[in-house]
């Protein structure tokens, strides 16, 4: 079956040369699918190619061609490069493409971003609705030919903030509460909303339990957030419950949206390093790696020996500390007042000290650069590492442990909650400790291996159990692996230089598209760029894992109790400033 | 009856009144102080020398809320609520004996609201009476979350309530006696009941635990899942109410325990100055506290289900096997008095199996 | 011995005119500004769906029902464990067949899975 098919050289053109040919164009790789085929192709691909992990979905809008294009980037959990395919469709409504949610599906949420974002429909997927803008909205606003309120230009830096060789905020020309206009005689502080929010409620399954004798159970639908203590920021879950117990469940987000990718595909490839910072605010040197990885693939350059290792010490610091404040965090949602939280944010504090003399921000760090980073890491710094590494946080890990790990009431909530069986995992697309829990070795580090990561000795850490007890583990045993790497990458930073050149402001990328993913604590973190040789970049996608882990939270709830729901969102590990872009 | 009759009933209904709310006040402070260093914080510490006055700083910031009433509440049922919730908490406090009788002029004054000779009878019912305020608070909200958390509440605290009964009955037997001052005075020369029954103590600890919603047990407000339960549509001085009634009923339940278990008033000289009575209440109460207080800055939160099931399976048989081993070790102590020693040690060894069977019970639902 | 309940019966006066005075402190000074939104019932700030008080499920019933059958228990209990030294042996196994019975009806409630939170 697919032994046969060397991962390398998988050749769609030969087996399907009527429908597939090659991307030729400058600069891109890959295979452009007929629409009519992709079902055919897809399922072929799945099945016999064994690509079983659907990265991301994405849309392009070539406006210039009048073309819309969507983009599967497909890898195996087994490892290796992946395979990316796209299918090309004119630009002219109603646009349509068939559904892959049979085959993959976790391309359920992603379909319906590229539905809300550049409406185009999927014919076959059960419940395409906007997702991350509201029922109404108007139009589809990463098209090219959307235009925002107060538009000013495509792209930056704005001619109108600097008309006379000075700088002009934004809110000088539109001073606050001019940019909010209400119709006539509208209070909002009396409007109450009239629209009951329907398509979302009917998509919910309606249906009565009975138990043995008869006796039929009236099933309240509840609405958990946005403002709920507990979904960990602005998520939205609309849950049916009968009683305690879950009945159906839908996801609500798009609170905190922003159009991220909209404002990356404005500014300069440079401007966007610190906007990558506010996607999950808690790991802002691993977001930074995933897109100076994409942007470096695009460039085709180098980066220096001792920024790969410097790269890769704040990368698995990133990754102790949010395994350390999920822990915390976690065991908030179970109930632990915030003890077990304050705990971790001790030791958070200190590492977030490191970040802090290295880059000047504790938590927006915007330290990486194409090639390197910004400056090297200055001695002090070095030493605190050192002490860290080797004297502090082994110790404080174990302790955690020691104190939670065993505790009865601990194990009663989590042990067989949750269930998520691997098949099932892979299926929708789950990935980083999410996908490790339920017994697949799947983690980019090793699976394809970016920055130094072939050179260093760790394990990837699985568990079998597939619950939450599981994902608790996989992240404890993780933080000892990172330990391991960064006693590693410790002994060993070569001297050198940080940049392999003088630093620009304005890098010169040519035409083409990379994919750059990386392994952040959270899951698989992707940057699919665009260049057209423009300072600018022509699309600018970020495959969320928060986002795309949510994928599987219905088919982890149903049957669960409402209270076992707060545990499993919270083991999922969203940060909404990435799952809401 | 004469007017001293009627001041002396006034007063001391006052000084109950006026000792409880104190006693909440700085119960908060209390709590908020030792999770702060339960936590490596310090809590609150600016009004007043080491925060002492953030309970009133609290209570005027309360005072000046507005109160809210949804649109489609029952009003009358929703402004009663709060008022059934905190009546029983300080009146369940009445036979409560804090201190042996003592003389003032021509009379001897009782250091408790009522001795009445069924008093252990009294706590029951008003401990039933509690739920009423918590399920009519739940259910007039016309609020979904505050609804769940009162049927959470009430089928929770019904269900820990005849555990409570039967831990009740432990000491009725050993004191022999309903009255709460009966039951003390059979603790005299440090022979505290709850060296006798040390399983009956724990089943009554837990059963209060849950009876006073405190963690880990603190389901009908777990926060994490319905937000605030029962109270989440109050604010203003009717929440302060329940949260008032929250706190005393801890102060009154660590009362209760002290009283029945650990010798209530009793202590070294307290028969020379009857006033250390109180003092010795007020010792035992605050280590009482502490421990529930320890245990809300460590625990997760059991989860309802196993929450009910843990009531309902381990509990209830674990004090029944508890009531029968007493009875019989109270017989045979009439034979030979040693023989009143088998009771620690048969109901360690009942309670030692309740647990093994948890942990089984837990080992068999891990991977199911 | 009416006396002290006297003095219950007081106490319960004087409770609740604390907690009236205590609601009509805040009555008196809060701010009341109301408005639609305001006097919407919270439910994660989105409109509910449906009353919010509604039929509950058997669940609760089922827990009730045994509790008034456990209870019963627990009330006999406690005028035995008044008299119990008194009664003696006779007393002791008169309640354990008194328990006996009961522990019948705990069983099949508990193999009837009544006791299950399913």
């Amino acid at each position: 079956m697919a032994t046969t098919v060397s991962t390398k050289s998988v050749d769609l053109s030969t087996i399907f040369p009527d429908a597939v040919i090659a991307d030729e164009r400058k600069g891109y790789t890959g295979w452009l699918v007929e629409k009519d085929n992709l079902i055919e192709i897809a399922t072929y691909v799945r099945e016999e190619l064994d690509y079983d992990l659907l990265s991301s979905v994405t849309g392009v809008d070539y406006l210039p061609e009048e073309k819309m294009e969507v983009v599967y980037q497909v890898y195996k959990t087994t490892g290796g490069p992946g395979l990316f395919f796209k299918v090309q469709i004119p630009r002219e409504d109603p646009m349509e493409i068939p559904s892959v949610i049979n085959i993959w599906p976790g391309a359920d949420l992603q379909e319906r971003e590229i539905w809300d974002l550049y409406g185009i429909k999927f014919p076959g997927h059960p419940d395409l609705r906007r997702i991350l803008t509201w029922e109404g909205f108007e139009g589809h606003p990463m098209r090219k030919d959307w235009q925002e309120p107060f538009y000013e230009e495509e792209t930056k830096p704005f001619k109108s903030r600097w008309p006379k060789g000075e700088h002009i905020h934004a809110e000088e020309i539109n001073p606050y509460h001019d940019n909010l206009k209400f119709p006539p005689k509208f209070n909002p502080e009396n409007w109450t909303p009239t629209d009951p929010e329907e398509a979302l409620y009917t998509s919910l399954k309606k249906f009565t339990t009975k138990n043995e004798d008869g006796l039929e159970a009236e099933q309240i639908i509840v609405n958990m957030g946005p403002q709920h203590p507990s979904t960990h920021g602005v998520f939205r879950a609309v849950v049916v419950l009968d009683g305690e117990k879950v009945v159906s469940l839908k996801p609500v987000m798009g609170y905190l949206h922003r159009n991220h990718e909209k404002i990356g595909e404005r500014n300069t490839y440079l401007h966007n390093m610190p906007y990558t910072d506010r996607l999950d605010y808690f790991n802002s040197m691993a977001n930074n790696w995933a897109y100076a990885l994409a942007v470096e693939k695009l460039m085709g350059i180098e980066v220096t020996e001792r920024s790969e290792y410097i790269r890769v010490i704040m990368s698995e610091l990133t990754r102790i500390q949010n395994h350390l404040v999920w822990v915390g965090i976690f065991l908030n949602d179970l109930g632990a007042v915030v003890t077990p939280l304050l705990y971790a944010f001790e030791e958070r504090e200190l590492i977030l000290d490191i970040f802090e003399e290295v880059s000047g921000a504790r938590m927006m760090c915007n330290y990486y650069r194409f090639g390197g980073v910004v400056r090297d890491m200055p001695v002090r710094a070095f030493e605190k590492l050192k002490q860290l590494v080797y004297d502090r946080l082994p110790g404080k890990i174990e302790e955690f442990e020691r104190l939670l790990s065993e505790n009865e009431i601990l194990l009663s909530r989590v042990k067989g909650i949750g269930y998520l069986s691997a098949k099932d995992a892979i299926a929708t697309s789950m990935t980083g400790p999410m996908l490790r829990a339920s017994g697949v070795p799947y983690d980019i580090r090793r699976a394809e291996p970016y920055g130094i990561y072939d050179r260093f000795d760790f394990d990837v850490v699985t568990r079998p159990e597939c619950d939450l007890y599981a994902r608790y583990h996989v992240r404890i045993e993780e933080m000892h692996q990172s330990l391991r790497i960064l006693e590693q990458a410790v002994s060993t930073i070569p001297e050198g230089p940080i940049l392999p050149k003088k630093p620009v402001y304005q890098v010169r990328v040519p035409a083409g598209e990379a994919y750059g993913r990386i392994e952040s604590p959270k899951g698989e973190l992707g940057f699919y760029v665009i260049s057209n040789g423009k300072p600018n970049p022509w699309r600018y996608h970020v495959r969320a894992p928060s986002f795309i882990n949510i994928t599987a939270l219905e088919k982890m709830c149903v049957g669960e109790k409402i209270a076992d729901f707060v545990a499993i969102l919270g083991a999922i590990d969203i940060v909404l400033g990435e799952l809401d872009r | 009856m004469d007017w001293t009759l009627w001041l002396e009933l006034v007063i001391k209904a006052l000084v109950l009144i006026f000792a409880l709310l104190g006693g909440f006040a700085y119960l908060t402070w209390y709590e908020r102080r030792l999770l702060a260093r339960f936590q490596s914080r310090l809590g609150p510490n600016r009004a007043g020398p080491f925060g002492l006055l953030q309970p009133i700083a609290d209570a005027v910031k309360l005072i000046f809320k507005e109160e809210l009433t949804p649109a489609k509440a029952y009003k009358l049922v929703f402004f009663l609520a709060p008022i059934m919730t905190l009546v029983p908490s300080v009146i369940i406090a009445a036979v409560i004996p804090w201190g042996p009788p003592f003389q003032l002029g021509d009379r001897i004054v009782t250091q408790s609201i009522a001795d009445i000779n069924v008093g252990v009878l009294f706590l029951m019912s008003i401990a039933s009476i509690a739920v009423y305020g918590i399920v009519l608070a739940g259910w007039s909200s016309n609020n979904k979350y505050a609804m769940l958390g009162g049927l959470r509440s009430a089928a929770q605290m019904i269900s820990y309530e005849l555990t409570l009964g039967l831990a009740f009955v432990v000491a009725i037997l050993l004191g022999n006696s309903m009255n709460l001052t009966d039951i003390v005075e059979a603790q005299r020369d440090g022979r505290w009941f709850v060296l006798v029954q040390p399983v009956g103590a724990l089943i009554l600890w837990i059963a209060t635990l849950a009876e006073v919603n405190r963690h880990p047990f603190d389901m009908p407000e777990a926060e994490q899942e319905l937000t605030a339960g029962y109270h989440t549509e109050y604010s203003g001085m009717k929440f302060a109410l329940f949260f008032m009634a929250e706190y005393q009923k801890m102060i009154v339940v660590s009362a209760i325990l002290a009283t029945l278990f650990f010798g209530g008033y009793l202590g070294p000289w307290v028969d020379r100055w009857p006033l250390l009575g109180p003092v010795y209440m007020f010792l035992k109460i605050v280590i009482l506290l502490f421990i529930m207080i320890w245990v809300r800055a460590t625990w997760p939160r059991i989860r309802y289900d196993r929450l009910m099931a843990f009531g309902w399976k381990v509990l209830l048989p674990l004090a029944l096997a508890v009531v029968m081993i007493t009875a019989v070790g109270i017989l045979l102590a009439e034979i030979n008095p040693w023989m009143i020693w088998l009771i620690p040690i048969f109901s360690l060894i009942a309670g030692a199996f309740a647990s093994l069977m948890i942990d089984r019970s837990l080992r068999r639902k891990a991977y199911a | 011995m009416l006396l002290e309940y006297l003095a219950i019966a007081v106490l319960i006066v004087l409770a609740t005119v604390v907690a009236l005075i205590a609601i009509g402190l805040g009555g008196l000074f809060g701010p009341k500004k109301k408005t639609v939104n305001k006097s919407m019932p919270y439910e994660s700030g989105m409109m509910p769906i449906g009353p919010g008080t509604r039929r509950m499920p058997v669940r609760y019933y089922l827990i009730g029902v045994l509790f008034i059958l456990f209870d019963i228990e627990v009330v006999f209990f406690l005028p035995w464990a008044i008299v119990f030294r008194q009664l003696g042996w006779f007393g002791l196994i008169e309640m354990v067949v008194f328990v006996a019975i009961l522990l019948v009806g705990y069983v099949y409630a508990w193999k009837k899975g009544a006791l299950e939170w399913e």
